[in-house]
């Protein structure tokens, strides 16, 4: 984390002396605000003591405080180094001085840069910290440079000041002689680098920056056509994201929350935060807990116990689980007055790994008694027989799949509006229908009660379906306040907390059963999943990772132990891959490893276990519906150059390099049938899944779509434009799709939402179904005007704009002749087309069946988009850090309905998997705190981070959709698989196995250097 | 707290257009842009200056106004989003981000222009190498960063060639 600021401010004193006290390290030391005691180490450098207090947390700390730069009588530069609470840190402080009216005018520049677990300790708070830090330390600088200081009438108020009176002896004992060599040390220096620029060329080149800037905004403009649908407001700033939605008479909601990651509530005072001026109100766990319900549990017994409100009732369960709701007039003063509240705690044994949840010393929820909230085996074939046959028999004791998250750049928010009325009002941004269904019953309104709407959402990637929490609360606070609007907006350390992450799942006692040719014909595995300390939208991924049970896979024996638990981290949600990407990361691992013990190459093991004829029936009853592994995987090979690169490998490790390279197949299920929440739960009534879209000509003729998705940048205006614009003969500017969702457009049905990679399928049927039954009415009155027999109607543009026309003719009827016969003209129309609206709905209903509960068995997906990755990775063996040399992407999601969107999704989702696989993870220390409190922890995968990506496509429809396309938004994380693949290819000399998805320069020191035993054996 | 703040006056040129107001002197840049005078183009992310999707100009120079308070820039000249269309017309950077489809849900897009024009005014041709140093500070979650490459390099093209 990099901090910089920067002042200036008037001293009466002449520069040549202000520049003598600058310029003394003994001088300037004491100056620091907590400053201790010193030692000078040479006539340049200091080392002194300083107390570092952020909140309670106060320690001292050794810094070495060096005058770097001596410029008489222009500049001082100082730099200092130290360590404190975990961290380090490294403080850059310069002073130009300008000589104006005789006095002088210091202008100062201060930057720190801070590493270490000290960030997450002060999470967001640290910039403000070091702003005041640094305040204090320029208005002890301002002091102490006053011309009454310098005479000594500070001195009778110093003295009481401790380190102040020591500043003053200091500054003011003997200093002639000290001038004298700080002047010749700096003579050398003049002649050296200059690191700022004089003050008058400071000012030419701000001149310069402010004209290339002037220059390049007043250049030659002309029209050109967009990208999408979607670009040109997103492009201009006129996006409308929540925080962007400010109504009048807003009120905004700030929450206290707990500092620990597990602890009884004893006590709450709320008095101080109410009496602050602008204060409306506050409300907490016990307000909560009378006035609504708990939120409905997805999960069977006990899990169904779990008593889950907006607020913590009784006890926190995570670091950052919310406490207490302020509600203010501005976000600031709801900020202050959280400050004012005040909790007392009881801390309880925080349970952080899945092993210490499953042992139940310490349960997170009571009423359910257990920290598991599903269990369940799923077998399938004959896997006792299969593995009495093998001719290898493989063991892996663990595998481990991280907590990371997308994080999406716009947090979660709302603005809730409860009126007088009794209506709800939500200006969102969820990304499903479901919240309707958590909302309702949980603040017992109807759903009509209920307007769920959003507009631009600044990416999901499944993490807001965790947002309804908040929204009941907002919705709640709204009520509170008289009706008002309540924003609430989380803050990115809030994200961080509690914000909704995928979840993490272990591997146990993996065994692989394989034929002598390394073809895998059975597997047994122990799989647990940490859901965090909430289910929420769990434990529904304790079914959906079974969407891909082989993965690319033929095998047909499978027995996995499948659970999930409660730790005291932060509720998880859905996160790009969902579910799935954990599952095919570990059966990509399992054929590396197989591969490895077998001395199979990571090509060929695959080839020889690919399933190679579609439609495909896995062991668990879902089909396949198309697709080409072996294609797909020569495609990439040319792609990246596959026999260059082994070349090239070889002659790496003639050199002692360690470059590997690895393949990643994975599939993207889409378009799920919620049947399948009955083998988790047989009690919940939902099966099969449907969207809706409605189209209408409007009053003039002109054509309105709205869907039942929550588009976050996938483009959906833009390409249920295009469906339209096909069907009708129009250019895609004549059709007008509403930006995001609203429940009042009615084009929605309980299973809405952009999830599950599936618009392509569901939404764009929908969209398409709609079309034609539109076209159908619209022929019937064109028909009835022309005179003409339906049959031998065609749609196009006429002079006269868009029209209903008979075939080869120009005897048509535009549309703006045909919406007024059905809007305004309805007495011309004979009787059995008066009914005709010119306004139709679709909901397109994939056609799936119940699956057998009992087995486990059944279609749980309609379909399946394919990708292989390869990378090539070399890891520098002194410092761990892996560098991607080469990657190539091929992907097939059948049809393609706009390359350029499926193109954009491959890259991202290929940024994630990236990002995850050698970056971002979500880490805990034993007591539950956050370790990545802010991103700079964090460190989401930047621009410089992200190698240059080499793609191709391939097309193998699907047979179960009308256009041939699949849904492919989620990708399914083939980097993570391509990655831990390279990885171990590079370091294969050195018998390493790759447990771990997560792999930065640390976690792969720590997992080299830490391994005991071999965590996989060759037992046949 | 709240209520013994002084406000301190400010004049502060956004997009051509001066604002002279009287602000509390806690309040940031990006609040002072989005709250106070109601453009609400540019965007908070990450509350810490890591993802940049708070970018705007401040006198010629690039910078992430949620970690800059309002009182810093009194008597400076800020250009956002918003300022870039003229008269109805994007500005030939805008277009290369649409065309080559460097955006998708939008929420970097501001900032990320911002830095971008910053990067063109000072170098007209620049290099991958540059591109990726100059936008390491803005945070993309969506398109992976290729079509921003492409489309800052499709923009030098076309600023050049006009």
């Amino acid at each position: 984390m990099e901090m910089k600021f920067d002042g200036e401010f008037m001293i009466d004193l002449p520069r040549k002396e202000v520049f003598e006290i600058l310029s003394d390290p003994e001088k300037f030391a004491p100056l620091f605000p907590t400053f201790h005691s010193m030692e000078m180490k040479d006539e340049r450098t200091a080392n002194l003591k300083v107390k570092v207090g952020i909140g309670k947390i106060i320690a001292t700390s050794t810094t070495e405080l060096t005058l770097e730069e001596a410029i008489p009588p222009l500049r001082a530069r100082y730099v200092g180094k130290g360590n404190v609470m975990q961290g380090a840190y490294q403080m850059n402080s310069s002073f130009n001085l300008e000589e104006v009216d005789g006095g002088t005018l210091v202008k100062w520049q201060g930057e720190t840069i801070l590493v270490g677990k000290i960030l997450s300790i002060a999470g967001g708070g640290l910039r403000g910290y070091a702003e005041k830090e640094i305040n204090k330390l320029i208005t002890s600088l301002q002091e102490a440079l006053s011309p009454e200081a310098q005479a000594g009438k500070l001195q009778a108020q110093a003295q009481s000041k401790g380190w102040f009176s020591r500043l003053i002896q200091f500054l003011f004992g003997t200093n002639k002689q000290e001038t004298s060599t700080s002047e010749k040390a700096s003579s050398a220096t003049v002649e050296s680098v200059s690191y700022a620029p004089h003050p008058a060329d400071a000012l030419a080149l701000k001149q310069e920056s402010k004209q290339k800037i002037n220059d390049i905004l007043n250049v030659k403009r002309s029209e050109k056509k967009l990208g999408r649908k979607e670009d040109k407001r997103l492009i201009t700033g006129q996006g409308l994201f929540v925080d962007d939605y400010q109504p009048g008479g807003s009120l905004h909601m700030c929450l206290v929350r707990s500092p620990y990651a597990h602890a009884k509530i004893l006590s709450i005072d709320v008095s101080k935060a109410e009496a602050l001026p602008g204060v409306i109100c506050t409300i907490t766990g016990k307000e909560v807990a009378e006035q609504t319900q708990p939120f409905t549990q997805i999960g069977p017994e006990p899990s169904a116990l779990i008593q889950d409100f907006c607020l913590a009732v009784n006890k926190v369960r995570h670091q950052g689980d919310p406490v207490v709701a302020v509600i203010a007039e501005s976000k600031h003063i709801a900020a202050d007055a959280i400050q004012l509240v005040e909790v007392n705690y009881e801390t309880l044994p925080a349970v952080i790994s899945c092993e210490d949840a499953q042992k139940d010393e310490t349960v997170l929820h009571e009423e359910a008694g257990t920290n598991q909230t599903w269990q369940g085996v799923y077998e399938y074939g004959d896997v006792d027989k299969a593995f009495n046959e093998a001719a290898h028999v493989i063991k892996i004791d663990h595998l481990k799949f991280h907590r990371f998250s997308s994080t999406p750049l716009e947090s979660n928010a709302v603005v809730a509006t409860w009126d007088k009325r009794n209506e709800i009002d939500f200006f969102c941004n969820t990304i499903m229908t479901v919240p309707i269904a958590m909302i309702g019953p949980a603040l017992n309104v109807r759903s009509d009660q209920i307007r769920l709407r959003t507009h631009d959402i600044g990416g999901a990637f499944g993490n807001k379906i965790g947002n309804y929490p908040y929204m009941t609360l907002a919705a709640l606070a709204s009520r509170k306040a008289g009706g008002a609007p309540v924003k609430w907006v989380e803050t990115r350390s809030e994200y961080m907390q509690a914000g909704g992450h995928g979840s993490e799942r272990n591997f146990y006692d993996t065994e692989v059963a394989l034929d002598k040719d390394g073809v895998i014909t059975a597997l047994r595995s122990r799989h647990v999943d940490d859901c965090g300390a909430y289910p929420r939208y769990e434990p529904l991924g304790c079914v959906i990772w079974s969407q891909v049970l082989p993965a690319s896979y033929k095998l047909r024996n499978v027995c996995i132990n499948f659970s999930q638990v409660v730790t005291n981290k932060g509720p998880c949600a859905p996160n790009r891959g969902y579910s799935r990407l954990p599952h095919m990361w570990f059966m990509e691992r399992v054929m590396d490893i197989c591969g490895h013990e077998l001395d199979i190459p990571a090509d060929e093991i695959r080839l020889r276990n690919y399933i190679e004829e579609f439609p495909y029936t896995t062991p668990n009853g879902c089909v396949y519906d198309s697709g080409d592994f072996p294609g797909l995987m020569k495609k990439a090979k040319e792609v990246i150059g596959w026999d260059d690169w082994q070349e090239k490998q070889k002659q790496a490790r003639a050199e002692g390099r360690c470059l590997g390279i690895g393949i990643g197949t994975t599939l993207d299920s889409g378009t799920n049938n919620f049947a399948q929440s009955q083998i988790i739960n047989p009690f919940l009534p939902f099966s099969s899944n449907s969207q809706v879209a409605t189209i209408k000509l409007d009053l003039d003729g002109s054509i309105s779509v709205s869907v039942g998705s929550f588009p976050q940048g996938q483009g959906h205006e833009t390409t249920a434009s295009q469906v339209v614009a096909e069907e009708l003969g129009l250019d895609t500017d004549l059709v007008h799709v509403k930006t995001g969702f609203d429940t009042e457009r009615n084009s929605h049905s309980g299973t809405c939402g952009t999830y599950a990679s599936q618009f392509a399928v569901t939404g764009l049927s929908a969209v398409h179904g709609a079309v034609v039954k539109l076209k159908n009415e619209m022929k019937k009155l064109a028909a009835h005007s022309l005179e003409a027999n339906e049959d031998d109607l065609e749609f196009g543009i006429g002079e006269q704009g868009p029209e209903v026309r008979v075939v080869g003719t120009d005897k048509g009827i535009n549309y703006w002749a045909l919406a007024n016969m059905a809007n305004y003209n309805k007495a011309s129309l004979p009787e059995e087309l008066r009914e005709i609206s010119l306004n139709v709905r679709h909901t397109f209903v994939p056609s799936f069946e119940a699956p057998d509960v009992e087995k486990k068995y059944g279609n749980l997906t309609l379909t399946y988009a394919m990708q292989l990755h390869i990378a090539v990775v070399e890891v520098d063996t002194e410092t761990y850090k892996s560098k991607i040399l080469d990657y190539a992407i091929v992907d097939d999601c059948g049809k393609v309905i706009n390359h350029m969107i499926v193109q954009g999704q491959i890259h991202g989702g290929a940024a994630h998997g990236l990002g995850a696989a050698l970056l971002e993870i979500m880490p805990f220390d034993k007591e539950g705190n956050v370790l990545a409190g802010s991103f700079t922890d964090y460190a989401p995968i930047t621009i410089n981070n992200m190698p240059d990506l080499k793609t191709a496509n391939m097309e193998t429809p699907s047979p179960f959709t009308y256009s041939g396309a699949k849904g492919m938004g989620e990708g399914g994380g083939a980097p993570l698989h391509a990655i831990s693949a390279a990885l171990q290819d590079a370091l294969y000399d050195k018998g390493i196995v790759i447990q771990q998805a997560h792999n930065s320069p640390m976690a792969l020191y720590e997992f080299i250097n830490g391994k005991k035993q071999k965590p996989v054996s060759l037992i046949r | 707290m709240s209520e013994s703040i002084q406000l301190v006056p400010v004049s502060i040129t956004v997009n051509g257009k001066l604002y002279q107001q009287e602000i509390e002197p806690r309040l940031l840049l990006v609040e002072f842009i989005r709250e106070t005078i109601g453009l609400t183009g540019t965007h908070i992310g990450c509350d810490t200056s890591y993802c940049g999707a708070c970018t705007i100009i401040v006198d010629g120079d690039p910078v992430k106004s949620c970690t800059l308070l309002a009182v810093q820039v009194d008597g400076s000249e800020v250009l956002t989003v918003e300022g870039l269309e003229q008269d109805g017309e994007l500005h030939p950077l805008q277009q290369a981000f649409s065309q080559n489809h460097g955006l998708q849900c939008g929420y970097c897009t501001p900032g990320m222009l911002m830095s971008s024009l910053a990067l063109l005014a000072e170098n007209p041709d620049p290099d991958i190498k540059d591109i990726r140093k100059r936008l390491a500070g803005n945070v993309c979650r969506c398109t992976g960063y290729q079509n921003i490459i492409k489309s800052v390099q499709a923009a030098a093209k076309n600023l050049r060639e006009d």
